[in-house]
């Protein structure tokens, strides 16, 4: 475990190379610069041509079964149609609304729980490490591997209903993966149960770099608990907390393998999400034309998101070191 | 002949000059000592001479012989670290081994260098314990050995006790001492304690801002201050500074109000400020003679065997104090008014840039 | 009633005892130092009058209140931290005006006492300034100010000199020791440096292995320690110890240094009441500070080095693996190697039985 925050070691790296910087002189610099060209090409390259050829296939209907090379697919040129029909695909936005209410729900559960538990654990109790790493334990099975549990605890005669008609006295046999609305319930409830311990993670470690004697001595001066989490933790943590929720954020975004094992985005669309939309247009329908527009359409959503994350972490950086 | 020289050495990182045109010698055998307040420049010079810098300008010597450009391991300079560094689990005679058998020298070779220097440093009946079974003074002479066993030009230290306590530091300093006479090897070392410095060195350096203001002997310096920079840097309490009277320059000026008049003679004509060690200040419950000025007491500190009594001149509205550094014990009230008087040779002046002055 | 009084204060981690049955009171108005080398229990003693700690046993009162029970938020203790603990996030004035903001208090009068305590502490002109990068005299008058605006009786600083630079050491003793005439509050100070303590403390509770060895005005436990703990810790240099042996030199009482082979006369009271005793092994204990040098009745070792600390000079004397140090002003004329005649200053000889290590006179 480690004892200091992420956010004061990242402020720290940050005024190191500052210093080094100013200290470096203009003939390292521009020795710097040339040293470091070959791999700057070679960077540029993996990223920019991936982009360049998405860029070309979306503005063309190729797909692989019209049996040309992608160099020649701008035979089938339909400029900016596929952006077109991406607006009136109910679909693509049936599936974005889906992915967002997964996060709006999950995100703000994680958070909260991993938080409450971390704070727990700021404390002293029996048990507290064999506790620890039970905690940990659901972060480090594989998403899939998650999944196909879940799919099990879940069937109509799974252990799940087995509990419910033990307390109920009668036989429960709830469909939950076969019911629309449930399905989603359950894969949400995967997802925190397996994603609130990363969470609890990262917030422990940004309680953990709280000072101890601030907390004293805000105590000393009278604070109630509630005060000092307010006046003293919070100001701390809360780079930590956004990186936090960032972090989950985007992973819900790209949320794939245990949703898919567990209903497959189904029944019908009722938990098909971006990636899962995604995965069945590409393999099922081969529309890679359209394919690549929607992909661009998400990272250059994503890439404003990500620019606003930083802006608001940068603000709230300086404003802290003004 | 100098073990070792800088010359002309200028060290820049970036905007900062951390060295700045330094020139010294260290004897053979010397205990050298570079004394400063945090960011003078004295760890860049260890630096330099380990090896670890290379100078933008000047030359650094060894022997004789330019090391300049020539990298830490081809130098022969041992160092000590802070916390020792010695391998837990080695006892101190492997630890002291290390070095050689890392050289891969014979083992005849070997026994004999562990010998010399073991004997040369008293430690030959714990060579058989670990580290975490000798005191600290032990393990201060193991790490010491081990430096030593390979035969250096010179050992450097760089601030090794200012993690330990205040009665620790005491008794450590005289077994350096102690450690360094036995060793007969030149020791280059860094310290930002004054008390330190004086107590142990044979001839130190004061650094400001990368630049050497004074080198000389602890008490020389102490006694013929080049600066009032140098004059402040030692001494505890420091050295009282008075301005004279800029329209007799007849007076020295207790924060604008009281007045000790000075013979004329006393003090050079382009003097502006004298300076007074607090052992030489002194202090009289009564009206002395002619040429004294009255302050009151604000405060009295025993220190058991001396007593430093603070005054303040009276009516004064600037927050200047002058402390007096007096032998024994003395009961004095605070807020009594007492007379101030000095010895007139025991005054250091300094021109309107700072310098001393003859 | 702001006393405190601590009454068989006894604090267990485990097996080890850190405070062992500890009896003190500090007076309303007195600034006390808890002196002690690292790990005697003077951290524990501070943090369990401040509440963050519970004794095993015994009870803290402040005044006839017991407060033992009372968590530490409501005992209304100033506390000053080693490294300040200063709220790195929040302004000079956040800082200043915490604790005040805490109780509740409307932001006219915050204001008020805040303007108030930051003109007196100096600290007016970098009110809206952040804490980060503020030197550590001004961190240290954040520090004291911010407690201070809540004017509690008691005072308790722990170690607040330990990350200052030597040469700034003296000049905050000093303000410190203005400050607390001016608040006139009941201050505990915690520090291992005996010299802190002698400058600063109207009284000094010396401590070790979890043991009150005495309490006394500065220069009480610097003239009559206790015992040889005390005798050594306090002074710079400590107290020089011989080990000796009751015995008579031409009919006049003297001890005898068996390591030494030398002996040294004994004043007529120090003898009746070494003779009291049963065993004539004793610890001859004198003053570095309190040498002559004399060719007459004294004891003779070879000077080993000296130590020239400006205005003070002290003199390593060796002798059969013993050691005694003298200080002198910084003319002292000493050949090195040379044997030296010195003997204590009358009357400022002590002895010590040389098996509990308790004064005898």
């Amino acid at each position: 475990m480690t004892d200091a925050s992420g956010a004061t070691a990242m402020s720290k790296s940050i005024s190191d190379t500052k210093g080094r910087q100013r200290l470096a002189s203009a003939d390292q610099r521009r020795l710097g610069f040339y040293l470091t060209l070959p791999t700057q090409i070679l960077v540029l390259f993996i990223a920019v041509f991936p982009l360049l050829m998405q860029l070309y296939i979306s503005m063309t209907d190729w797909t692989p079964l019209s049996g040309l090379n992608w160099t020649r697919a701008y035979e089938l040129w339909a400029g900016f149609a596929n952006y077109r029909d991406l607006f009136d695909d109910d679909r693509f936005f049936g599936a974005l609304w889906r992915t967002f209410l997964i996060i709006i729900i999950a995100v703000p559960i994680e958070f909260l729980l991993g938080l409450a538990i971390a704070m727990l654990f700021m404390e002293e109790f029996p048990a507290k490490k064999v506790f620890y790493s039970a905690l940990l334990v659901p972060m480090m099975i594989v998403p899939a591997v998650a999944g196909y549990m879940f799919f099990l605890l879940f069937q109509s005669d799974g252990p799940i209903n087995q509990l419910l008609s033990l307390f109920t006295g009668s036989k429960v046999a709830i469909s939950w993966l076969s019911d629309p609305d449930l399905a989603l319930a359950v894969v949400i409830m995967a997802d925190i149960w397996q994603w609130t311990p990363l969470m609890f993670l990262i917030l422990l470690a940004g309680l953990l770099g709280v000072p101890n004697d601030q907390l004293k001595a805000a105590t000393l001066l009278g604070a109630s608990p509630w005060q000092r989490f307010v006046t003293i933790v919070l100001p701390k943590i809360k780079t930590i907390m956004i990186i936090a929720v960032a972090i989950r954020t985007i992973e819900l975004f790209k949320i794939f393998d245990t949703l898919y094992i567990m209903t497959a985005g189904g029944p019908g669309v009722a938990t098909e999400t971006i990636s899962v939309f995604i995965y069945k247009i590409t393999t099922l329908e081969l529309v890679w034309g359209y394919v690549a527009a929607l992909a661009l359409l998400i990272l250059v959503t994503l890439s404003i998101v990500a620019a606003l994350g930083m802006y608001l972490l940068q603000r709230n950086k300086s404003r802290a070191s003004a | 002949m100098a073990s070792i020289a800088f010359k002309n050495v200028t060290k820049r990182f970036g905007d900062t000059t951390a060295v700045d045109n330094v020139s010294f010698e260290i004897a053979d055998n010397e205990f050298f000592c570079f004394f400063g307040p945090p960011l003078s420049g004295k760890s860049t010079l260890l630096r330099l001479l380990l090896g670890l810098e290379v100078p933008d300008s000047g030359e650094i010597y060894i022997d004789g012989k330019a090391v300049t450009t020539l990298q830490a391991s081809q130098r022969n300079i041992a160092m000590v670290f802070q916390n020792l560094a010695l391998f837990p689990h080695m006892t101190a005679l492997d630890n002291i081994r290390f070095p050689l058998v890392e050289r891969k020298m014979s083992e005849t070779h070997i026994r004999q260098k562990v010998e010399d220097v073991s004997a040369k440093l008293h430690i030959e009946h714990i060579l058989h314990k670990l580290p975490a079974h000798l005191s600290g003074g032990e393990r201060q002479r193991v790490a010491i050995a081990r430096a030593l066993v390979r035969d250096p030009v010179a050992y450097l230290m760089d601030d090794p006790i200012s993690a330990l306590d205040a009665r620790l530091r005491e008794e450590t300093r005289v077994e350096l001492k102690r450690i360094q006479r036995d060793a007969g090897k030149t020791l280059v070392y860094v310290t930002h304690d004054q008390e330190e410095a004086m107590s142990i060195a044979d001839r130190m350096a004061i650094l400001e801002n990368g630049k050497i203001r004074q080198i000389g002997t602890p008490i020389d310096i102490y006694d013929r201050p080049v600066s009032k920079y140098v004059a402040g840097m030692l001494g505890s309490p420091a050295i009282n500074f008075f301005q004279l009277d800029d329209t007799q320059a007849s007076g020295i000026r207790l924060a604008g109000e009281g007045l000790i008049q000075l013979d004329a003679r006393e003090v050079p004509a382009n003097a502006v400020q004298v300076g007074l060690r607090p052992e030489n200040l002194a202090i009289r419950p009564d009206g002395g003679a002619g040429d004294v000025a009255t302050a009151r007491i604000s405060s009295v500190e025993p220190l058991g065997g001396f007593t430093v009594v603070t005054v303040a001149p009276q009516q004064s509205k600037s927050q200047t104090v002058y402390r007096a550094l007096l032998r024994g014990q003395h009961q004095m009230e605070v807020g009594t008014e007492v007379t101030l008087g000095y010895q007139p040779d025991q005054l250091i002046s300094f021109d309107q840039n700072g310098l001393a002055i003859g | 009633m702001s006393e405190i009084r601590l009454e068989k204060l006894t604090k267990r981690f485990g097996d080890f005892t850190a405070i062992e049955k500890m009896d003190l009171q500090v007076r309303n108005g007195e600034f006390l130092a808890l002196l002690g080398p690292s790990g005697c229990g003077k951290s524990t003693t501070m943090n369990i009058i401040a509440g963050m700690e519970s004794p095993s046993e015994g009870t803290v009162y402040f005044g006839d209140r017991d407060v033992t029970r009372v968590p530490m938020g409501k005992r209304g203790v100033g506390f000053v931290f080693q490294n300040y603990a200063i709220f790195t996030h929040m302004t000079v004035r956040q800082n200043l005006e915490y604790g005040l903001r805490m109780h509740g208090l409307p932001a006219a009068q915050r204001k008020r006492k805040v303007d108030e305590i930051a003109g007196f502490l100096e600290l007016s002109p970098l009110l809206d300034k952040p804490t980060a990068g503020l030197s550590v005299n001004i961190l240290q008058r954040i520090a004291i100010g911010r407690s201070a605006v809540l004017e509690p009786a008691i005072f308790l600083l722990d170690e607040p000199l330990s990350n200052v630079d030597a040469a700034f050491r003296s000049v905050m003793r000093y303000e410190l020791k203005q400050l607390q005439r001016r608040f006139r509050q009941t201050m505990v100070y915690v520090t291992h440096d005996q010299l802190e303590a002698m400058t600063m403390a109207d009284r000094i509770a010396v401590m070790d292995q979890g043991v009150l060895q005495q309490v006394g005005t500065p220069l009480e436990v610097y003239n009559n320690p206790a015992n040889i703990f005390v005798a050594n810790f306090i002074g710079s240099p400590g107290m020089n110890l011989l080990k000796g042996a009751l015995t008579s030199r031409d009919g006049r009482p003297a001890i005898a240094f068996e390591e030494l082979d030398q002996t040294i006369e004994l004043p007529d009271e120090l003898a009746r009441l070494a003779e009291k005793r049963n065993s004539a092994a004793v610890l001859y204990g004198f003053r570095p500070e309190e040498i002559e040098l004399t060719s007459q009745n004294g004891l003779s070792m070879k000077a080993d080095f000296l130590e020239r600390i400006g205005a003070r000079t002290i003199l390593h004397l060796e002798a059969s693996g013993r050691e005694v140090k003298a200080v002198f002003d910084n003319n002292v004329a000493v050949q090195l190697d040379s044997m030296v005649s010195f003997r204590p200053a009358s009357g400022s000889e002590r002895l010590f039985d040389a098996q509990t290590g308790a004064r005898i006179g």
